[in-house]
This record gives C-alpha cells, structure tokens and sequence, in this order.
C-alpha cells in the first residue's frame, strides 16, 4: 500500500443497455481530499458511471474499491452505508416536505427512538446550523416547494454532505447557480476537501474546474480518454480529448448588418415579476440579457412570447403591436421562444423527434387537409444535417436522446419556423461543448440571414462571447446597457448584485 | 423496435384467442356468429374511435355511455314524431354533439380535469334522458330505422360493421395525416409544450370532445336501431368498455399513445371474448374476470413501457 491510496478507485466497469455499449473497461480513481473533475460530451457516460458508483445500476463488468476495500453495491442504501453520497443534476428532493424533513430524511433525530417519534425541535435546530454553517440563507421549517431552483440545489447539497462519508459525487452541481452561490458552494467544497473527502466533480464549465478541480478523468464515448493533474493539459487539449477532434472557436465570429428593428418593448410590466423594461432589437442583432436568478429574466422573454399576460407596456413586432399576446399569435407573426425548461415548456417527450421538430411550422407541409409526411421527413433531414443532431433518425423519440441533442431539436423548431425573432432562454444550459459551438454557430447564421436574437444567459463568458449589447436585469428592472464587446465579467456582474436596501420591483 | 411489438401484441392476442376458440367451438368462424360479433361491438367501436382521439390528447370521457343514451332518446323523439330516418340519426348526433361541445368547453376553458367534468356530466346526461321519457322508452319508431342496426348492405355486409369502417377510416386519416391529428398527440404527450410551439390547445381539445359526442349520437343512433326504441337506460357501464378498448389496444392513459387500429384490436378482444365464452358456455361474471385482467394487463405493459423511457437518455 502507498500513501497515495485512493479512497475510491473504480475499475474496468463495462456497462452495455441494450446491447449498446455505454461504459467500456473505465478506469477512475479520486484521492482523499481532493477534487476529482469528471468531464465528457452529453451521453459520453458520465452520468451511467456515477449511477452505478451510487448503486442505481450494476455493472456488467469491474470491481469498485472504497479506501483499498472492494465492495459491491446492489442498491442506493449500500452506497450510502460505505459512505459514498451523490447530487443529482435532476433534483430529488421530496417536495411536500421541509428542508430539514429533507436533509434528515432516513435517519431523523428520535426523541424516544423505540417509538419512532421524531425530535422536530431537534431536526431543524441541527438543520439550521448546518445551513448556516455553509453559509446558506434557508429557513429549515421551509416547505420545499416554496424554494427558487437554486435554494433547493443547495438544500440537496447539504444534505448529501451530511450522508458523504468517503466519496461525495456532485453532478453540475451549479447549474442553477448564480455566481455568488457558487462562491459559497466552493467555500463548502474547500471545507469538505479539509475532512478528507473525496470529491466527483461533473460539469461541463470549463472556467469554473479551473477554480476547483485538483485532478481530470475525460470521458469520451464510454472510454476514460484521459487522467491526470489538472492543469497538465491546456484547456482547448481537454475540449479536444472531449471531442475526439479540434474545436477551433467555441464562439465563432459573425459578420451581420444590422438593419430594421424587429422587437421593440416599451414600458413592459407584470407586477411582481418585473418593471417599466424598454429595449430593441434589430435584424441581424444578438443581445443578451443577463442577471442574477430571480432577477426576472425568464419571465420577460415568456410574456414577450405570450405565455403570460403583460400588466402594461407595449410589444411591437416588425414596427406594428402585439395586442393580445398568445403564443399561437406570436409563433404566427415570427416569434419563436427555446425555453428555460425544455423537458416542461419544450419537448413532447414521448414523440418522434420529427413530431418535435415541424410543431411550430406545420402549416408548411400541408397539402390541403392532408399533412405530407414525405416533405416533413425531408424538413427534418434537413435541419438535423445542418444542426448535426445525433441520432440523426427522425422517427427516434427524443426521450432517448442526450440534453444537448434535444436542446438542437428545439432550435431547429424555430429554424423551420422561420421565425424573425428569437427569444433563447439558457440555450446551452446542460449541453456539452460541441453541440454548444454548434448552437453558437446556428445563433450567428439566424443574426447573418437578419434574424434578431435576444439570449437569456447566466454563462458570462457565453454572453460576452456572443452578444452585440447585453442588458442586465436586477430586481425586475433593466439597470445597465453595456457594450458586448468592451465589457467583462465583473461589470456586468457589478450591475447584476442586488444592493439589499433597494426596494423589490413589484 | 419496442414501437413494433407494441403494436404487435394485441393483434397476436387477437390472433391466438381466434384460433383457440375456433379449435375449441368451430361455430365461432360461421358467418353468422362473425356477423354478430361485428354487431355487437359496433356500438362500442364506433365510439372507441372519438375515445381514441380524445385519450391520444390527454384526456377522458366518462359520459359517454349517457350521451348516447340521451341522444338516441332525443333521435327517437324526432323519429316518433314523424321525422325522416336520416333526420332521426341527424339528431342523434347532432345532441351527441351538442354534449361533447359542452364536455370539451368546460375541461378547456374552466381548466377541470376531464375525469371530474365527464364523471358529473354522466350523471347529467342520464338523468336529463330520464326525465324527458319520465324512465320508459320511447316508442312508435319506424321498422325501417331498424335497417341501420340489422340490415345488410348487398344482403352480407353488415349496415353497423360498415358505419364502424366509415367512421375508422376518417379517424385513422385526421389522427394521422391532419395537423389536428399531429396536434392531438403533441398536446396529450405534453399539453405546455404544445402551447409554446403556438398550438390552439384549447380550441383542439373542444374539437376532441365535440367529434367524440357526436360519435357517441351516431352509436346512440344505432343502438336505438337495434331496439327499435329510444331507451333511456341504455349504455350503462360503456364507458368502461370504451376506454378498456383504447387501453388494450395500445393506447396510453396518460396521452400522447394510441391508434385506430390498435383501438379496433382491442375492441375486437373484447368482444370476441365475450363471444366465445358464450359460446362456449362459460358464465358472464367469469367473462368479466377474464376481460379485467386482461385490461390490468394492458394498463401494466403500458407503465413499463414508460417506465423505459423514463430511464432512458439519463
């Protein structure tokens, strides 16, 4: 034995579904006490692995070992009991309970421990001082369902610190952060880090693994491609080693005129969500709107779209108003929205991904009553070529495919719609980086052909890369214009923060 | 491939419950017994088909079996009353209509669940048929009304087998060659998702309900036919059997699944099991053993089916 023993070292895991190969002799060892990043495309296997890891599948093939000691892991409760805890990207936490009914659910503090009666009291003093502890403004009494995304990404956070022992997996743990919740979520990892832990780290930010991350497994199609030190390796080689090719540009240029105004919002208002928003956009003009969660981003473009209904204010599309704002009425005047959430406002998720792909636009394959299904399949094969959406099969139901994918088939909606003007909600949220510079790429090419495009972000470096003029909204309100190409990270964010004695918008 | 035997498993049920019951009793496959398994499930299929369309979007009607009563009493008021045959069936289904407009506004508009509005709504149908004929049937209807329920189209095909292949015909080709059809399943897979691709969801789910209701008038029609009287009580417990033909061919409860065929198959089952059994003398309350457990079945394969999907792609 060396000093350097690992605290979890999987071994040759083999993992097939269906006769297709998922996993292929993986290999990841993460130390005590260090921060073990875990990367790779959409559907290179990352989430497969760290399943079976916590027990939720088997592997066909290979052993695991907790500090030198193999063991095997049938189902979830035995992982927990060798002390190996994980954060699901998709969130799991019961929503009718409170916070502290969460993090203590299983093992409750007992008042009379043959009786079963729960210590309530008890239960939420300890969940309140760890919360606290990790620096998080939760109320542990607090029903679940009443928490933003983010205060409920960091109940699940501290509740598996509690159950991590040995091995804490944390998959994107960021993705509905705003950058001061990271800081205090990278406060908490340097802590856990001091109690020996080791730490599984997936996300697909490059720029926030160079904060944190102290070594690198790069998964690509099923095979561990590459292990070492952080830092070893530059970041275009691990963008590289993701995608089995060189990415040249992650934001390639663009070369659009602007023209006409095609979206112009004036005095925009719905109480409670956000106030008094004017701005333009023209064809050929990408802006993006930035802020902190909360800020009410979200719920601009959805009643721009006509998913809500606006207070006061006006929208005038292409120079004449929208009065009454329903989508069926938006979609049909050129509006197209890629939503936030595109498994709840976005896929029909048991359909065919063509079903997905023509919804906006049927009207375009209409002969008479009769919808042409030889010309839908030619659209879709059209738009799955130029977005290069894998599988490429039209008939495939999209619940098979990866988040990035499906994140391409909901663009190429309003491309076949042909909309003039976009509304694109966290377009690259969850997608890997190739079908991230794809995306990028199909932005520049609809602002090229003079589509406006307004891009709601909370990747900085996405925004600047990518936007002419970029709004920040805080509070509600639009507070800042900036240049998208003179301005950085810490201005924009400096608009962004909330003063706390400003009023709330609404 | 799971798409394949999907629709493959009902129709080998079908298949494999036909060749067993023809080796058990050969009286099954005379043309006589087959023609009236077609006219015993007529009225079912034929309402099926709106079910069909109506459980593909996401919903359910539960007053199905009420508004073909209601409607076949309103026909037979106007046929009693000397009114044309083709005026008589006209009405049916112009009251079955006017039921199914009023379902699909109050579940569109007042945003109440489907199985809440059709289960109050078969109460009221019902009591509405009774009230008007006082609970009797309606009497003093042409003999020749009774063409629809027991005539011969050329002296062979059934008049309600044909009225059954008619009717499938056009839902098959709305379900899946219409954009109204593309729209029923992108609404009852994910009615949210629709809305933001700018689908009219509420005008399509009335249209759902309002084709459904007057496909419920036109079984009411027949099944008037075939008693020669509008009875006010007829119908009861349909629903059921509707919706279990749905199921058991392949349809989801909980939409976006769900074809014509698959429909007709399931229809088929049931009423050829109900039609053996007869035959071959087993008691009607062990048919409704058999036929719950196979509707349990189908409703288990259906869950599983979605379980995969739910694990797939993560």
């Amino acid at each position: 034995m060396t000093n350097e023993q690992s605290a979890l070292e999987m071994r040759g895991i083999n993992k097939s579904f269906a006769g297709n190969t998922v996993l292929a002799a993986v290999n990841l060892s993460a130390r005590a006490g260090e921060v073990h990043a875990l990367v790779g495309e959409n559907g290179a296997g990352k989430s497969t692995l760290m399943k079976i890891l916590a027990g939720v599948y088997q592997p066909d093939a290979g052993e695991i070992l907790i500090d030198g000691q193999p063991v095997r892991f049938t189902r979830p409760s035995d992982a927990l009991g060798s002390g190996v805890a994980m954060i699901y990207q998709e969130l799991s936490l019961a929503p009718d309970l409170t916070v502290a009914e969460n993090i203590f659910l299983g093992r409750e503090p007992l008042s009379f421990a043959l009786l079963g009666i729960v210590n309530r009291r008890e239960m939420n003093l300890r969940a309140g001082e760890m919360l606290k502890a990790h620096g998080f403004k939760i109320d542990p009494r607090a029903s679940i369902k009443r928490l933003s995304a983010a205060d409920r990404q960091l109940v699940e956070i501290t509740r598996a610190t509690v159950e991590a022992k040995r091995v804490l997996v944390m998959d994107e743990p960021t993705s509905s952060l705003t950058a001061h919740e990271v800081e205090d979520l990278f406060r908490l990892i340097r802590e856990l880090k001091s109690r020996r832990l080791a730490i599984i780290y997936i996300s697909h930010r490059l720029e926030e693994l160079d904060v944190i991350a102290d070594r690198l497994t790069v998964l690509r199609d099923g095979h561990a491609v590459y292990s070492g030190a952080w830092g070893e390796i530059s970041r275009p080689e691990i963008i590289k080693h993701m995608a089995g090719r060189e990415l040249t540009e992650i934001f390639p240029p663009r070369l659009a005129e602007k023209g006409e105004t095609r979206l112009r919002i004036t005095n925009l208002t719905r109480l409670g969500k956000f106030r008094d928003v004017t701005f333009a956009v023209a064809a050929g003009e990408v802006i993006g709107i930035a802020g902190l969660a909360g800020a009410g981003r979200t719920e601009l473009v959805e009643t721009i779209f006509g998913a809500y209904h606006a207070d006061s204010g006006e929208i005038f599309l292409n120079g004449s108003p929208l009065h009454l704002a329903q989508p069926d009425l938006t979609v049909a005047r050129g509006l197209g929205l890629l939503t936030e959430d595109r498994k709840r406002t976005g896929l029909c998720l048991n359909q065919p991904l063509a079903t997905n792909l023509t919804l906006a636009n049927l009207k375009a394959l209409m002969r008479g009553w009769h919808l042409d299904r030889k010309r839908e399949t030619a659209a879709a094969g059209e738009h799955i070529a130029k977005l290069h959406i894998r599988p490429s099969d039209p008939n495939k139901t999209v619940a098979l495919m990866s988040g990035g994918n499906q994140q391409k088939v909901l663009l190429a909606r309003w491309l076949f719609a042909k909309s003039d003007v976009f509304l694109l909600d966290e377009p690259t949220r969850g997608v890997d980086v190739a079908a991230r510079s794809e995306i990028y790429r199909a932005i520049n090419r609809l602002a090229e052909a003079g589509a406006a495009v307004v891009m709601v972000s909370s990747d900085l470096p996405e925004l600047l890369g990518m936007a002419d003029r970029i709004l920040v909204m805080r509070r509600g309100r639009m507070v800042a214009e900036l240049d998208g190409r003179n301005t950085t990270q810490e201005e924009v964010l400096r608009h962004a923060a909330v003063d706390e004695s400003e009023p709330q918008a609404a | 491939m799971s798409d394949w035997i999907k629709r493959f498993i009902p129709f080998a049920s079908l298949i494999g419950l036909c060749v067993i019951i023809a080796v058990l009793e050969p009286r099954f496959l005379s043309s006589g017994n087959l023609a009236s398994v077609a006219r015993q499930t007529a009225v079912i299929m034929v309402m099926a088909m709106g079910m069909t369309m109506v459980m593909v979007s996401g919903g359910i009607d539960l007053s199905v079996g009420s508004m073909m009563a209601l409607a076949g009493v309103t026909g037979a008021f106007a046929l009693a009353g000397g009114a044309p045959t083709v005026v008589g069936i006209a009405t049916c289904m112009a009251a079955g209509a006017f039921c199914g407009l009023l379902n699909g506004a109050a579940i569109a508009t007042l945003k109440i669940p489907p199985f809440i509005v059709t289960l109050g709504a078969m109460g009221i149908y019902r009591g509405i048929a009774l009230l008007v004929t006082d609970g009797k049937a309606v009497v003093g209807l042409p003999t020749k009304f009774g063409y629809l329920a027991e005539g011969n189209l050329f002296g062979i095909l059934p008049v309600p087998l044909l009225i059954v292949m008619i009717v499938a015909l056009a839902v098959h080709f709305v379900l899946s060659s219409t954009r109204l059809g593309r729209y029923c399943y992108a609404i009852g897979s994910n009615v949210e998702a629709a809305r933001y691709a700018g689908v009219r969801v509420t005008r399509c789910q009335i249209i759902f309900y309002l084709i459904l209701g007057t496909l419920a008038g036109l079984a009411g029609a027949i099944e008037a036919a075939r008693l020669v009287t509008g009875q006010p009580t007829t119908g009861e417990g349909y629903e059921l059997r509707v919706i279990a033909a749905v199921v058991i061919g392949g349809g989801s409860l909980s939409g976006g699944q769900g074809t014509v065929v698959g429909t007709i198959i399931g229809a088929l089952i049931m009423g050829v099991l109900a039609n053996g059994a007869n035959l071959l003398g087993i008691s009607s309350f062990t048919q409704q053993i058999v036929i719950g457990a196979v509707i349990v079945l189908a409703v288990t394969f259906d869950a599983y089916q979605r379980r995969r999907l739910d694990t797939a792609g993560s």
